[in-house]
């Protein structure tokens, strides 16, 4: 190799700069510069290289190799686990992983990424932008491409932080030549050396070719001549000279292996119909031809785009009759070795259509808990025109990419199809392919709140489920989704004590097969409190829940916002309102279109009893009513339908709203009216209107144990109620007496909430201490309802604007402007999870509840001019 | 819209040799002084890309890339 001094001293500089984008043509040299430059780093800056996979289309595989990259590079990082593939998957959060590791550096780090051009997904290269726009001071990024690179760097340009490395740049001197041709232990005239530069115009790949075929040549001056007489094109003319020259076997070897994008000894062996090429290929690789190890271990290699294209063709030509065997071993090899991707895209190359469409069909399953939908999507195009639309065998794979694209409708016909294809099917795939789409089915129905449906495909899959399918790797993983989605939907229909050995079963069968995201689903759907489960369990469940996510990686995921809201509920129950909050803040930072809807209406529904718990009864009834519209783009019905409907009316009749909340009840379906939630919504109604006699009459079915669903929570908010129609009735001994009833209901599992629900300080008054046997729990609840009133005064009385942070005053002056939370985010170059946070942190420290009253409020605070109104009518 | 097949001239430094002209299997080529001249109709602006993609790749110098008339009397291919 040589020391390209000047190119080297140019990249050390990349770190003053923020990006460093290195375009030139295939064979200019910029990877066996980026190779030495980061073998030159050591001890000054840490590296993190990036190779881009040949045609990547997969933004996930994409982003696992960064942190993969980022992770190895930096030492903090050794005890983080590196999070493998999994469905959801959340490009968004890997980026803010990414840069919450580099932020922690002090020492300088550099992320390369090589063959970017190889790159083609719109959202990974966004995303890459993003990345780029928000590194840290410490960090910088250097792109490497056959072209410029398809991202918008125009900001950083600007800011003089973009740095080029061209084709010209990139151009042997001739000194360089000489010292190339020293180096490859040819010594040859200077004339001659000359001669060769001017002819390959310094362009590194002819050079080094060249170099390779003058090695042992006998008469090098002859060869130079002739080379520099000719008309050809440089490349293909110093690639076929090089081939000439190599012994038999390599030849071989060479072309046979071309059409691999990775090759190792024995699959060459394979292909090649010899023995000994590991041999071969470590021997290549040492004579720095144009092959190149993958591994530290040096088992896999892979040829020089360049090489292996010119390859390609020459095989083509010269042995057209054997490709599509060549292929056919291919595919045999990775299906054996379980590469099922690599053997799907050489069967196509075989012409095997009907061979790949099965292999896909066969494996999709396991394609689809890595998250590899993209990649599906891929494959699937490069099926011809025909074979793609109409191979039923196919509908199943189609129907996983429209179901990952968020395409029910779409999804849903390609299943249809998929099954009435089903008995065409040969007897022995035919049950494998029965369960992968019974549970696309299941996921599809699960997915659009389709519950019942859920359950009868879960039944469908175990009596599908025989012997031979559960001994299968698949059906097992079949088993621990069927058991997921049924113990999900379980959950959602409030029967717990079904979900709970369903889920449990579930995490444990992940465990053994190996699937960290399986686990975490299950466990973040056990830590509701029931009969069996205490609050105190249910708590620390979701804690364990949160730990487990967080051990494998996979904290800021969104399928951990079901034990987010869990744990938000079960706090609020127990009165601990900022740790309900905290908990809050950090489920609603995803996209809410990641999360389940069913656990969107959970976290509604916690929202809105943390706000009604500290007396803040707008915004409860704005998150009960988000709830309620969550609720209502499900098929079935949510466990926590009555309980969010109920709470909803009490909140609006409080506000002076009987009639909105006498409405907000009639929308519950007929079957649940007869509920203890909504005895004790009419109960609220009625106090609201001043008739205690009839709020008593309407709890009689809920204090005498006859209405349906009357969990310890809901029986402790009726004694409440009680006692306050029989202090509106004059009757303070009652009062009394229902409010240690409450207590004594309540004080097991600390239920809190109903007291600051109710608006409780008044009936405890009736309650003497020494009088109650539970002075403790009572004591704890005047601490907690007069806290959080003080709290809240707390905040009124503060000024709100020396509250918002640089970033919130910020996000504040868009906020009279009329782009979308989207467009703020684009323009602010952060994500827009992040400008939801900050606009409902700016909402609340600013105590209002829109984006119109936000700038009203911050005009009057005289955090934004007057000045800076949106056009047309203020 | 259906595509219509447009007559496309790509001049590439150097003389193609055979392997490399394989890759153009629908292009007629010809040797001007240094450098290949491929004639041929191409189906529709992807197609140009895509053929643009392979020069690149085989690592061929591109001189100039142009859509021409087809003269009078050649037949359509």
């Amino acid at each position: 190799m040589v020391e390209r001094i000047d190119l080297l001293a140019t990249l050390d500089q990349a770190g003053a700069r923020k990006v460093m984008v290195i375009a030139a043509p295939p064979g200019s040299g910029k990877t066996s510069l980026l190779r030495a430059w980061s073998a030159r780093s050591r001890g000054k800056r840490r590296i993190a290289f990036v190779s881009v996979d040949h045609d990547q289309r997969d933004p996930q595989q994409f982003w696992l190799s960064v942190l993969r990259a980022v992770f190895e590079a930096l030492p903090s990082a050794v005890e983080v686990p590196v999070e493998s593939a999994t469905p959801e998957f959340d490009g968004q959060a890997t980026i803010e992983r990414i840069l919450l590791e580099l932020a922690d550096q002090l020492e300088p780090v550099v992320l390369i990424v090589d063959d970017l051009h190889e790159l083609h997904s719109e959202e990974a290269l966004a995303q890459l932008e993003q990345l780029l726009s928000r590194l840290p001071s410490s960090t910088s990024a250097v792109l490497s491409a056959r072209r410029d690179p398809r991202i918008r760097l125009h900001r950083l340009r600007l800011a003089g932080e973009v740095a080029t490395i061209r084709a010209s740049d990139l151009e042997f001197s001739e000194v360089e030549t000489r010292e190339l041709l020293r180096a490859s232990g040819l010594n040859v005239s200077s004339a001659l050396a000359a001669s060769l530069h001017r002819r390959t115009e310094g362009w590194a790949a002819g050079l080094r070719l060249a170099a390779i075929s003058l090695q042992g040549h006998p008469d090098p001056e002859r060869f130079v001549a002739e080379f520099s007489g000719t008309d050809r094109a440089i490349g293909e003319y110093l690639i076929a000279e090089m081939l000439d020259r190599q012994p038999d076997d390599v030849r071989n070897m060479l072309l046979r292996t071309s059409l691999l994008g990775r090759v190792n000894g024995e699959l060459a062996d394979l292909m090649s119909g010899s023995t000994g090429c590991d041999r071969l290929l470590l021997e290549l690789e040492d004579a720095n031809a144009f092959v190149v190890s993958l591994d530290p271990q040096r088992e896999w290699f892979r040829f020089h785009q360049l090489l292996a294209d010119f390859l390609r063709l020459e095989l083509r030509r010269s042995a057209p009759g054997e490709v599509q065997d060549l292929h056919r071993h291919a595919a045999r090899w990775f299906e054996e070795h379980g590469a099922v991707v690599e053997a799907v895209r050489h069967a196509q190359g075989a012409r095997d259509w009907s061979h790949a469409a099965e292999l896909l069909a066969d494996h999709l399953f396991s394609l689809t808990l890595d998250g590899q939908e993209a990649t599906i999507a891929a494959v699937l195009q490069s099926f011809p025109a025909g074979t793609s639309a109409d191979e039923p065998e196919l509908a199943p794979a189609h129907a996983a990419v429209y179901l990952s694209q968020g395409l029910h409708q779409q999804a849903a016909a390609q299943l249809a199809r998929a099954e009435s294809h089903l008995d065409r099917i040969p007897a022995d795939r035919r049950q494998g392919q029965a369960v992968a789409i019974a549970s696309l089915r299941l996921a599809l129905a699960r997915r659009t709140g389709h519950f019942t449906e859920v359950i009868d495909q879960v039944n469908l899959l175990e009596t599908s489920m025989t012997d031979e399918v559960e001994l299968m790797a698949s059906g097992r993983e079949l088993g621990a989704v069927a058991l997921m989605n049924l113990g999900i939907v379980e959950t959602w229909l409030g029967r717990l004590a079904d979900a709970e050995p369903h889920l449990a079963q579930g995490a444990a069968l992940a465990v053994a097969i190996g699937r960290p995201y399986l686990e975490v689903a299950c466990r973040s759907h056990l830590c509701f409190p029931s009969e069996r489960v205490s609050c105190a369990a249910a708590r620390e469940r979701g804690i364990q829940a949160l730990a487990l996510a967080e051990g494998h990686g996979l904290g800021d995921r969104p399928i951990i916002a079901p034990a987010l809201g869990a744990l938000a509920g079960v706090t609020i129950w127990m009165g601990e309102f900022d740790e309900a909050e905290r908990c809050l803040r950090r489920a609603w930072d995803f996209d809410e279109a990641d999360i389940d809807p069913s656990a969107v209406v959970l976290l509604h529904t916690a929202t809105g009893m943390l706000h009604a718990a500290r007396g803040e009864l707008e915004s409860a009834c704005d998150a009960f009513t988000a709830a309620s519209k969550a609720q209502s783009s499900l098929d079935g019905v949510h466990v926590l339908a009555t309980r969010f409907t109920g709470w909803l009316a009490a909140a609006q009749a409080r506000l002076g709203m009987p009639e909105a909340a006498l409405a907000s009840l009639a929308s519950l379906p007929p079957d649940l009216e007869r509920t203890g939630d909504v005895w004790n919504a009419r109960a609220a109604i009625c106090l609201a209107r001043n008739e205690p006699a009839l709020a008593l009459a309407a709890l009689d079915a809920v204090l005498n144990g006859t209405a349906p669903d009357i969990p310890s929570f809901t029986l402790v908010e009726a004694h409440l109620l009680a006692a306050h129609a029989h202090l509106d009735l004059g009757d303070r001994v009652a009062s009394a007496a229902a409010v240690e009833v409450a207590l004594a209901v309540a004080e097991p599992d600390r239920l809190i909430f109903p007291f600051a629900l109710t608006g409780a300080s008044r009936v405890l008054a009736t309650l003497p201490r020494h009088e109650t046997a539970h002075g403790a729990l009572l004591a704890d609840i005047v601490d907690v309802i007069d806290g959080s009133a003080r709290a809240d005064a707390d905040t009124r009385q503060r000024s709100p604007g020396d509250e918002l942070t640089p970033t919130e005053l910020r996000v504040l002056r868009f906020l009279p402007t009329n782009l979308t939370r989207s467009e703020i985010a684009r323009d602010l170059y952060v994500s827009v999870n992040t400008v939801n946070t900050h606009v409902r942190n700016i909402y609340s420290k600013l105590g209002v509840g829109d984006r119109s009253a936000a700038v009203r409020r911050a005009r009057e605070l005289r955090l934004l001019s007057a000045g800076f109104a949106p056009p047309g009518p203020a | 819209m259906a595509p219509t097949p447009s007559l496309y001239m790509i001049r590439i430094k150097g003389h193609l040799g055979p392997a490399a002209l394989s890759a153009f299997p629908s292009m007629d080529h010809e040797f001007t002084g240094s450098e290949t001249v491929l004639t041929g109709l191409i189906e529709d602006r992807s197609a140009v890309f895509s053929l643009v993609a392979e020069v690149e790749a085989l690592g061929l110098e591109l001189l100039e890339l142009r859509q021409v008339e087809p003269k009078p009397n050649e037949p359509r291919r």
